[in-house]
């Protein structure tokens, strides 16, 4: 009796123990990265300001959290989950970006109030409809007006709904589909190319070559963002003579193990294949690649191949790869909040001991974006705030920054490669190249 | 691409799968659990393999490789035990609702442990070898996986043995069958189901390390393999080790002929669309005995 009492009550203990402890666990990796605690001092007096002052936001909430000196970001970005890996850059770029304007002493607004900015961050878990939630209770709950975006397409495209719904601005530098800027939606405001045009750059500059290809295989994974890059992909090599679609399949997310579709690659004797997915299947298809003994001209990923910890998993089986980028690390734009390209590098180098790439520079755009606006705007309003997001012209480490009528940015892609020497290298276009593209990749039993 | 091809794929990958849910149906069969934490015991496996190696340089040879496995599962035995000791012998004889929700919780929170202390970035076990494949008649048959293949078959078969000819085996099987009257031969019931959640979480752990060589590493892996353990148990009739091994290989040789024929995103249909099939035709799956009877 005295087992079974004990038993149901430790039941009861653990039952509740176990769904508060993944609710906590969520939150802790979400919380972990929000910007109350990063936003160094400022997160914390704003958070208090923000609730004491929040009623008394006489001024329409435009100030975020109510408080007379502080405008509030908010957003959620994939801390944990399948993206966690790329969530974490933005994370980087957007507190490091904060943190930099507020060390300077904030945004002086064009209503002539000098605000510190805050970052209100959560977990989505690389969910998109815990993104969904989240975005609409920073509305409802936390009065927040400005939106960082989330990342990858998959999640921002349900997100950018919710900022259309409820009239709120969001800058994103990590949704590329161009499903997100086809709805009308005038409320989003996109700082990577549309994922359609992720391909091209890497096809152009292998139709450049003395020894160009003509057979190309498209493995894409199977989530709207690389589906969208395989469509754009699919319409470039049909609009180029000479080059013929050999393979194309679809692979789910979830896959781990590439190697029957490898197997048609090798096969049909692709001189190029263009792996429309996310570093998960970079890495898995560079080791694979290995193993199945598969040869091409040039193998690029569409994401995650020009990573630090792409290279340090594949080891010398991700040399030679390709990846797009719409950054070079070796520009010279000037920034007003880091002072050039080079600086802005060396910052997230320092502050978190890794090489930025362009999630990074595009995150902390992002940030930079809104600031420029809330500088412009005579009053802060979500609506003002549009109005100038619309027409802004900057320049930034990014490069320069302007909105087309759909809200993207009109960027094109660089390409870079692997090599064995100089490691990561711009190999395209000319204009901007580091090194020429060693082309065609080296057979496995040459290397 | 032949058909001969794609078999050898499946069944390749497919041992791997059989290892992982010989593992599952010891849980399901001994301690009547369904152990949705399963998965994460072979991602946890694998990074203790990937962390050995990090440790000895990052690019070893296969005999380095090969030596962390029995290591991974040793620690993966103490991971199981302490886990049926501390959590899931409180909930071992409660309704199934209960012992889903902690092992879910329990899966849950290693997961994201996991991606605090290691991120959620993917990692894969570099093995170094001269040439990394074997041509016999067309087909390309990767070592690794040849290598994980034979892995799998050793680890499932020592187990098999373990069940059947030792002491301690006996005892297991004794469990499976009858707790009340093991107790009353004088077995040590809930030592022998802690000591067989061990040795299930050590065949997971291996088939890890094996998965970390060839397929690669991330935190949230797990869920994938729970799902597919238990496709391949219900399958192969639960609570049966030769069951669970045949219909690992069916299951990666059905997989692969899928993603070869006709698409990878079919995989997952054809699968369950099968089971479905044949549990409708063979409610008890294809060993078809019950978990008494078999054990």
């Amino acid at each position: 009796m005295d087992q079974d009492h004990s038993r149901r009550t430790f039941i009861k203990v653990a039952g509740s123990t176990s769904v508060v402890g993944i609710a906590g666990l969520a939150g802790c990796s979400g919380d972990g990265g929000d910007g109350s605690g990063d936003g160094g001092s400022s997160g914390g007096d704003g958070s208090g300001d923000g609730g004491s002052d929040g009623s008394g936001g006489s001024d329409g909430g435009t100030t975020g959290g109510g408080s007379s000196d502080i405008i509030r970001l908010g957003g959620s970005m994939s801390l944990s989950g399948d993206n966690a890996d790329l969530g974490q850059l933005y994370r980087d770029s957007y507190e490091l970006t904060i943190n930099r304007i507020n060390e300077a002493g904030g945004v002086e607004a064009g209503d002539g109030t000098t605000y510190e900015l805050e970052m209100v961050l959560r977990d989505d878990q690389t969910d998109a409809s815990t993104s969904r939630g989240i975005y609409q209770e920073l509305i409802d709950q936390e009065d927040i007006d400005y939106l960082l975006g989330p990342y990858s397409s998959t999640v921002t495209l349900p997100a950018s709904a919710v900022a259309a719904n409820n009239e709120k601005p969001m800058v994103e530098g990590g949704g590329a589909s161009p499903e997100i800027f086809s709805q009308g939606n005038e409320w989003i405001f996109g700082l990577l190319p549309t994922a359609d045009k992720y391909p091209l750059s890497t096809i152009d500059m292998a139709m450049s070559q003395d020894d160009a290809p003509s057979t190309v295989a498209i493995l894409a994974e199977d989530d709207t963002f690389s589906q969208s890059s395989r469509e754009g992909a699919m319409a470039k090599i049909e609009n180029t003579d000479g080059l013929e679609l050999v393979v194309d399949r679809t692979f789910p997310t979830e896959t781990s193990d590439l190697s029957t579709n490898l197997g048609r690659v090798r096969d049909a004797d692709a001189d190029v294949l263009l792996l429309c997915a996310h570093q998960k299947h970079a890495v898995i298809a560079a080791d694979q690649m290995e193993s199945q003994d598969v040869n091409v001209d040039l193998a690029m990923a569409t994401v995650g191949s020009l990573t630090d910890s792409f290279k340090e998993q594949s080891g010398a089986n991700g040399n030679y790869w390709y990846g797009p980028s719409s950054w070079a690390i070796n520009a010279d734009f000037e920034d007003s909040v880091f002072g050039s390209t080079g600086e802005f590098a060396s910052a997230i180098e320092e502050q978190y001991d890794y090489t930025p790439d362009y999630h990074n520079a595009a995150g902390a755009v992002v940030v930079e974006t809104f600031a420029k606006a809330f500088e412009q705007v005579d009053s802060l309003g979500p609506t003002a705030v549009r109005d100038v997001i619309r027409d802004i012209e900057f320049t930034s480490a990014y490069g320069g920054i302007t909105f087309g009528d759909n809200g993207v940015i009109d960027k094109d892609m660089l390409v870079y490669q692997w090599q064995p020497d100089p490691g990561k290298q711009i190999v395209y276009p000319e204009a901007v190249q580091q090194s020429a593209p060693i082309y065609p990749t080296p057979a496995w039993s040459e290397r | 691409m032949s058909v001969v091809q794609f078999v050898v794929n499946g069944l390749l990958v497919g041992s791997l799968f059989a290892t992982v849910a010989v593992g599952f149906a010891l849980i399901w069969g001994v301690v009547d659990i369904i152990n949705l934490a399963h998965g994460e015991m072979v991602m946890l496996g694998g990074y203790c393999s990937y962390w050995l190696i990090q440790l000895a340089g990052g690019e070893v040879s296969v005999g380095i490789a090969l030596a962390t496995v029995p290591v991974a599962m040793a620690v993966l035995f103490v991971v199981g035990y302490a886990l049926q000791r501390v959590l899931i012998q409180q909930v071992t004889d409660e309704s199934l609702f209960l012992t889903l929700l902690i092992t879910f919780g329990i899966s849950i929170a290693i997961q994201q442990l996991a991606i605090q202390a290691w991120s959620a970035t993917p990692r894969s076990i570099n093995v170094g070898l001269a040439d990394p494949s074997i041509f016999v008649a067309g087909l390309i048959i990767p070592k690794m996986k040849l290598l994980a293949f034979v892995g799998a078959l050793v680890l499932t078969l020592l187990l098999w043995l373990f069940l059947k000819r030792t002491r301690r085996g006996r005892a297991i099987r004794a469990v499976a069958q009858n707790p009340q009257a093991s107790e009353l031969i004088g077995i040590d019931v809930e030592h022998t189901r802690a000591v067989t959640f061990g040795i299930s979480a050590a065949i997971a752990g291996g088939a890890g390390s094996f998965i970390g060589m060839i397929l690669g590493l991330w935190p949230q892996m797990g869920l994938n393999y729970t799902l597919k353990s238990f496709v391949i148990v219900v399958f192969g009739g639960i609570g049966s080790i030769p069951g669970a091994l045949v219909g690992g290989l069916s299951l990666g040789t059905i997989e692969e002929l899928t993603a070869g024929l006709v698409s990878s995103t079919w995989t997952l249909a054809v699968s369950f669309s099968l089971l479905i099939v044949l549990l409708v035709f063979k409610p008890d799956g294809l060993f078809g005995q019950s978990v008494e009877g078999e054990q």
